[in-house]
Formats: C-alpha cells, structure tokens, sequence
C-alpha cells in the first residue's frame, strides 16, 4: 500500500538536534516528531509517487538486510499510521 | 494624567459617569462601574497608570454592573459587559473585581490578533524577556510576583504578547493575580507589595490581586527582546534547579499555550520558530521563591 504526505504547501516544519516540530496548515496544529518520525516524513514528502511501508523501511537504514526486518517494517508502519491519524499523510485508497 | 490625579470621589463619579479611558501598555479600555468594590480595586491597583482623554478612542468599552432582574435582590451578583455585549455568566458580586481583571484579560486574548497571545506571565531584565508559559497551578504567578519583588520588571503575570512585526515582546502589565496558598507567600516574601483583599469561592480558590510595580507602570511602551522560554514547577522543598530543554520542546509549550498561534497559520508557526531560536528553553523546578531568583538573576547575568 502506497502512502502519501498531505501537499507541500501544507506542511512547515522545523528541525533542532533531531527533533522535528512540524505545523500543519489543514489541521491548524503543531506536532513534535522524533528522529525517526521526522525521517519517515521527510521521505513520504520526497517521494512524489508516495511510500509503501517497505520502500521507506529498506531506505531508512543502511544494511539492506535490516530493511526485511518485521520489527522495523512495524515500526515505520507505527509511525504512518501515527501520521494518519494526527493527518499528516494518508493510505492511498484509489 | 494619571489615575491618582483624580480624588477617590472623583474617580467614583467618573467611573459611574463617562468612565475612564484606562491605558495598559498598548490597550485602552474604557471602564465605567458604580461597583464599591471595582471602585476601591481601580483606586488600589491602577493608582499610577496613565489614562487617555475622554473621547479618545478605547479599544474596549467595559462596564461591570449588576443585573437588573430580580436575582439583584435575591443573590447579589455583577456582570461583565464589553461593548454592550455579556460574554461571561454573572458572577457573585464580591468577584465584581477579579471579574473586571478577567474580562480585560479576556478582551486582549480575544481579540488581540496583531499579537501572538500565549497563556503566560513574562518579566524583563537587562531588557530581555523571561516568559514562564503555563497552566494554571504550574506556580507561574507566585513565581512571576517573586521577580517582580526582586528587581525583575513585570510585563504580565498572564498574558504574552509578541509583537510579529519587531520579534518583540510586547508589556500588558496588570495587576498580578495570586491564588490560595500564593497569597500569603507573596505577602511573607514581599511584605511591602501592595496585595488587595482575598476573594474566596472563585472558580479558582481565593484570589487576590497584587498590584504591579511603580517601575513597571512607569515602563508600560517598553518592549523586550526575546531572552528564555521556561517551564516552571513549584514543589514543596525542592531545590531549584534549572534543566536545559530541547528548543523543540520549548516551542511546543508555547504551541500548547497559545491563545491564537493557529490563527495565524503557517506565518505564526514560521514567526514562533524564529522567536524560539532567539530562546534559551528551560525546565525549572522550584521550592523556595528567593533561591529561584537568584537562579534567574545569574541566568540573565550571563547573557
């Protein structure tokens, strides 16, 4: 499943020592993403196709085998699902 | 002119009358009350601010009065108008003061957009603000009326206002609410603080209001560069401690603070990243008023 962040111009963000505050314009709210989160976005916003789970997995670590990992390919999927629900990127569904 | 220019009779019948054109920092509010008790707090706490000319324009045209259906005989009670419109249930009539003090606050954050407005007291030193953002119970306001009894100036015990424009923060200097146990804290700490009458049974405890100091009245147009965001955390019998936090977490406790950050959209998210990178963040745990301080007088030493 593909996954894509909300527009550009709907996001602003800002990065300090890893920590990533990021304003979303559709929703009038601000969130504080960690390292990881702040990563996984910075991907989904990239890639203009959007991101399946495993594309952004195997891309955020440096040992291709790692990128088969359940335990990781979970975690990014925590960290998409979080992304949805607070509306900073969604399943594409069509 | 000042407010103490006019004799307590004449202030009495001005209030009742055309009102006074009361101006805090950049706000005028035009207040009209025949209230004993709005009369005496004006008297006590706004003694030495200016005030503007009649007929001059005010952005908020206040009045606190009772109402005039039966309840008035029943249970005595003072409602908050502003520019002829109730924006608050009544409240009973011994509150008619904090009631005045909460409605101007409301008036500001309401309807203030030229600012950010953050739920936060802010003081000035060495012409750099110190801004405490904080829900109520944090100790926001017993530790900002402990600073401004030890040399800090006061811009505003409740309300930040950043100036967009000049990253400037911007002084509403009020009197400083102090609630419950603060009250008698304050009054230990700075026996020379002019603290009015407790109000008991308000929807927060006992207030009573302390009112702001000479220098900061004085000092009212004089904004402050941006100096340090910090969290403060009263707990009985600790030491104070000051612990560096992330500027990112910093920004979000202003974020959660705001009072309209989110109406300025994407332009107060920019302008709130710029402020905070002029910050240092802090957490700040306290027990003892003096020692917080001196911890804050060797922070604004240092920059």
């Amino acid at each position: 499943m593909l996954w894509r962040a909300v527009p550009d111009d709907a996001l602003a963000w800002r990065e300090w020592d890893g920590e990533v505050v990021v304003f979303n314009r559709q929703t009038g709210s601000t969130h504080l993403l960690g390292e990881l989160a702040g990563e996984v976005l910075r991907r989904l916003m990239a890639a203009d196709r959007g991101a399946t789970v495993e594309t952004l997995a195997a891309g955020l670590t440096a040992d291709p085998s790692e990128g088969d990992d359940a335990g990781w390919t979970a975690a990014i999927a925590e960290v998409l699902s979080e992304f949805a629900r607070l509306g900073l990127a969604q399943p594409d569904t069509s | 002119m000042i407010v103490a220019d006019l004799s307590y009779r004449e202030l009495e019948h001005r209030l009742a009358g055309p009102g006074i054109r009361l101006r805090t920092g950049p706000v005028v509010s035009r207040i009209q009350s025949r209230l004993p008790a709005v009369v005496r707090g004006i008297s006590l706490h706004y003694a030495e601010y200016p005030t503007e000319e009649d007929e001059s324009f005010a952005d908020f045209h206040v009045r606190v009065g009772r109402p005039r259906n039966v309840r008035r005989w029943l249970q005595p009670q003072a409602h908050f108008f502003v520019d002829g419109n109730l924006p608050f249930a009544p409240l009973p009539l011994d509150q008619a003061f904090p009631m005045l003090e909460w409605g101007l606050n409301w008036c500001v954050s309401a309807h203030c957009h030229q600012y950010l407005i953050f739920h936060g007291a802010v003081v000035e030193k060495s012409g750099r603000a110190l801004i405490l953002p904080a829900p109520p119970g944090s100790g926001k306001s017993t530790l900002c009326a402990g600073l401004v009894n030890r040399g800090w100036r006061l811009l505003s015990d409740e309300l930040t206002l950043i100036d967009i424009a000049s990253c400037s923060v911007v002084p509403l200097a009020r009197p400083v609410s102090l609630k419950n146990a603060s009250i008698d804290v304050i009054r230990a700490f700075a026996p020379g603080a002019a603290i009015g009458p407790a109000v008991h049974d308000t929807a927060k405890g006992s207030v009573a209001h302390m009112r702001a100091p000479s220098d900061s009245v004085r000092r009212g147009m004089e904004t402050a560069r941006p100096g340090w965001i910090v969290l403060p955390r009263y707990q009985a019998g600790v030491a104070a401690e000051l612990t560096p936090l992330s500027k990112a977490r910093g920004l979000m406790q202003m974020a959660d603070n705001a009072f309209n950050y989110s109406a300025h959209g994407r332009r107060g998210f920019e302008f709130l990243v710029r402020f905070v990178d002029q910050c240092g963040c802090y957490e700040f745990a306290y027990g003892d008023l003096e020692e917080a301080g001196a911890v804050f007088d060797q922070l604004a030493a240092r920059a």
